[in-house]
C-alpha cells in the first residue's frame, strides 16, 4: 500500500529543487516510479520516512540531450525507450543503447529514466556498466549548488551514493571517444523475457599496431556494484592483443571479481560464465572468431 | 488534489488522494473495470493502459502524474461496437482463455501497430514481453497478432486509422 503522502509536481527545475530544499528529510524524488511505486509497495525501509514525492518525470529540463565541449550531454530524466531512440547515442556510445534496451520492458522502459536506475545502486542497473567504461559525468545540482562527479566516484557500495539531501541529478556527460574505440555490452539474465541480470559486463577497447592502447572493463550484478577493474585495465596496456593474451586476462578478471565477492553458492557457475563472456565480447571486438577459452 | 486529463478522448477532472494509482482512478473512481490489476509492482502487464500513445503499467503511476495526459483503455479499442481487427483475432485463434491478460495484451499490441504496422515476429514477441500469460503459452497470442498484421496490410483503407 502507499501511504498517506503529499504529492507536489514542480513547473521546473528551479522550482523542484527549491522544493527539495524547503522539505527536508521527508521528502523524495519520484522520476519514472518503477523503483519507488514497487518498493512501497514492499516496504521498503528506505521508503518509511517518506512524507513527500515530488515529482520531476516531466520536466523538460531533465529530457534534453545535446552535444557538449565533444562529448554528449544526455538530461537525467529521459526514459530508455528515448534514450534507445537517440541517433546520436546508437552511433557513438552504443553500449548504452544496447544497456537501455535489456531493461525491464517496453512498459517499463517507456517510464524508467536513467538517473533513475543509479541513483539507487543495485547492482544490477544495467545502465551502469556501459556508463562506467564511458567515464560518465554526472551534473548534480541543489537549490544553492552545482557539482560534477564521475559515476565510478558517486556510487559508493551497495545502495549507497554521494547524494546529499535535497540535490538531483540533472545530466550525464560522456566525453568523447576516438573513433577507433570500439566495445561489447553483454547481460545473462535468468530468461530472455523481462529479467533482473545476473552478470552484466561491458568492455571497450582501442588497439593500435596490434597493441592494446586503451582497455575498459566493468561489471554489474555479479560484483556487489558496477565497477570498473582498473588495476586489470593497467596490466593489459601496451600488450600485444592475440587470444593467449586475451585468456589470461580472463582468467585474472575471475581472480579479481572473486577477491571482491568472495566464494558464494553461485561461484562455479557465474565465474566460469563470466570468463568465457569476457573472452568472446574482446574476441568479437577484434572480430576475432570466439572460441571456447579450454 | 485534483488531476485533469484526458480519457479516452474525453476531459476528465477528478478529486483524489495523493497515495491513489492510475489504476485506482480508472477502476475506482471511473468503473473503468476493463483494466486489471494482477501483481501491482510492474511484473505482469494485465493493467496495461496508453499514455500519450505508450504502452505503460498503470499500477506504476501516481495519481499526480497523469496530470495533463493522454490515457487510452481497452473501452476505447473497440469502435462503434465493432471489435478491432486484433481483438477480433484474438478472439478467432484462441489467444484469451481465463481473458485476465487480454486487456494488456491487446494495449500492448495496439501500441505495437501504431509504431511498427508491420513487426516482426520477433517484435511482437519483444513488444508483449512485459505481459504475462498464465493460460494460453503466448503461441496463439503471437498467431493471432500476426494475422492481424497480414490482415492490416493487405486491406489498410479499412483499418489504417484504427
Ligand atoms: C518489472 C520491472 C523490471 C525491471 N527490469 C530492470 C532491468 O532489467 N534492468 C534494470 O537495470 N532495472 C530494471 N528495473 C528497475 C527500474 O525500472 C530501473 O532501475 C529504472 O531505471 C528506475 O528509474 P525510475 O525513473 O523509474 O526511478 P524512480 O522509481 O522514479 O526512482 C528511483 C530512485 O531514484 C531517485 N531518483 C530518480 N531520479 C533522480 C534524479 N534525477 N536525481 C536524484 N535522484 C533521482 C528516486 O528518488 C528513487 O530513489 C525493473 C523494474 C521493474 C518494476
Ligand atoms: S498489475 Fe501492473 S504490472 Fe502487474
Ligand atoms: S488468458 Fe489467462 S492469463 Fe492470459
Amino acid at each position: 500500500m502507499i501511504p498517506q503522502i503529499e504529492f507536489v509536481r514542480p513547473k521546473t527545475l528551479h522550482d523542484a529543487l527549491s522544493i527539495l530544499a524547503e522539505s527536508g528529510d521527508g521528502a523524495r524524488v519520484i522520476a519514472g516510479g518503477t523503483d519507488v511505486i514497487p518498493g512501497f509497495q514492499q516496504g521498503d525501509l528506505r521508503l518509511k520516512s517518506a512524507r513527500t514525492l515530488v515529482d520531476i518525470h516531466h520536466l523538460p529540463e531533465l529530457k534534453n540531450v545535446e552535444t557538449r565541449d565533444g562529448g554528449l550531454a544526455i538530461g537525467a530524466g529521459i526514459t530508455f525507450t528515448d534514450l534507445a531512440k537517440h541517433p546520436i547515442i546508437a552511433a557513438e556510445y552504443p553500449l548504452l543503447k544496447q544497456a537501455a534496451l535489456t531493461v525491464g520492458n517496453v512498459q517499463i522502459r517507456n517510464r524508467a529514466t536513467l538517473a533513475g536506475n543509479f541513483v539507487n545502486n543495485a547492482a544490477c542497473a544495467d545502465s551502469v556498466p556501459p556508463l562506467l567504461v564511458y567515464n560518465a559525468v554526472l551534473r548534480i545540482q541543489s537549490h544553492t549548488s552545482v557539482r560534477e562527479t564521475p559515476l565510478s566516484d558517486f556510487l559508493l557500495s551497495p545502495n549507497q551514493v554521494q547524494l546529499n539531501a535535497g540535490e538531483l541529478v540533472t545530466n550525464i556527460f560522456l566525453p568523447k571517444l576516438s573513433a577507433s574505440h570500439s566495445g561489447e555490452f553483454y547481460k545473462l539474465g535468468r530468461r530472455r523475457g523481462t529479467a533482473i541480470s545476473r552478470i552484466t559486463l561491458a568492455v571497450l577497447l582501442k588497439v593500435t599496431e596490434n597493441r592494446i592502447e586503451d582497455l575498459r572493463i566493468a561489471s554489474g550484478a555479479v560484483t556487489p556494484i558496477g565497477m570498473r577493474f582498473i588495476d586489470l585495465e593497467k596490466v593489459a596496456l601496451g600488450k600485444t592483443i592475440d587470444k593467449s593474451f586475451l585468456k589470461s586476462l580472463a582468467n585474472e578478471l575471475g581472480e579479481h571479481v572473486l577477491s571482491k565477492t568472495g566464494i558464494r553458492w553461485s561461484t562455479p557457475y557465474k565465474l566460469p560464465v563470466l570468463q568465457q563472456m569476457f573472452f568472446q565480447l574482446l574476441c568479437r571486438v577484434r572480430g576475432c572468431s570466439g572460441e571456447a577459452i579450454r | 488534489m485534483t488531476v485533469n486529463f484526458v480519457l479516452n478522448g474525453k476531459a476528465v477532472s477528478l478529486v483524489i488522494a495523493a497515495n491513489r494509482r492510475l489504476i485506482d482512478m480508472l477502476r475506482d473512481s471511473l468503473g473503468l473495470t476493463g483494466t486489471k490489476e494482477g501483481c501491482g509492482i510492474g511484473e505482469c502487464g494485465a493493467c496495461t493502459v496508453l499514455m500519450n500513445g505508450e504502452a505503460v503499467n498503470s499500477c506504476l503511476i501516481l495519481a499526480g502524474q497523469v496530470e495533463g495526459a493522454e490515457i487510452v483503455t481497452i473501452e476505447a479499442i473497440a469502435k462503434h461496437g465493432t471489435l478491432h481487427p486484433v481483438q477480433e483475432n484474438f478472439l478467432q485463434y484462441g489467444a484469451v482463455q481465463c481473458g485476465f491478460c487480454t486487456p494488456g495484451m491487446v494495449l500492448s499490441t495496439y501500441a505495437l501497430l501504431q509504431t511498427n504496422p508491420q513487426p516482426s515476429e520477433h517484435e511482437i514477441a519483444a513488444a508483449i514481453s512485459g505481459n504475462l500469460c498464465r493460460c494460453t503459452g503466448y503461441k496463439q497470442i503471437l498467431e493471432a497478432v500476426q494475422k492481424t498484421v497480414e490482415e492490416m496490410n493487405s486491406a489498410p483503407s479499412e483499418h489504417g486509422r484504427s
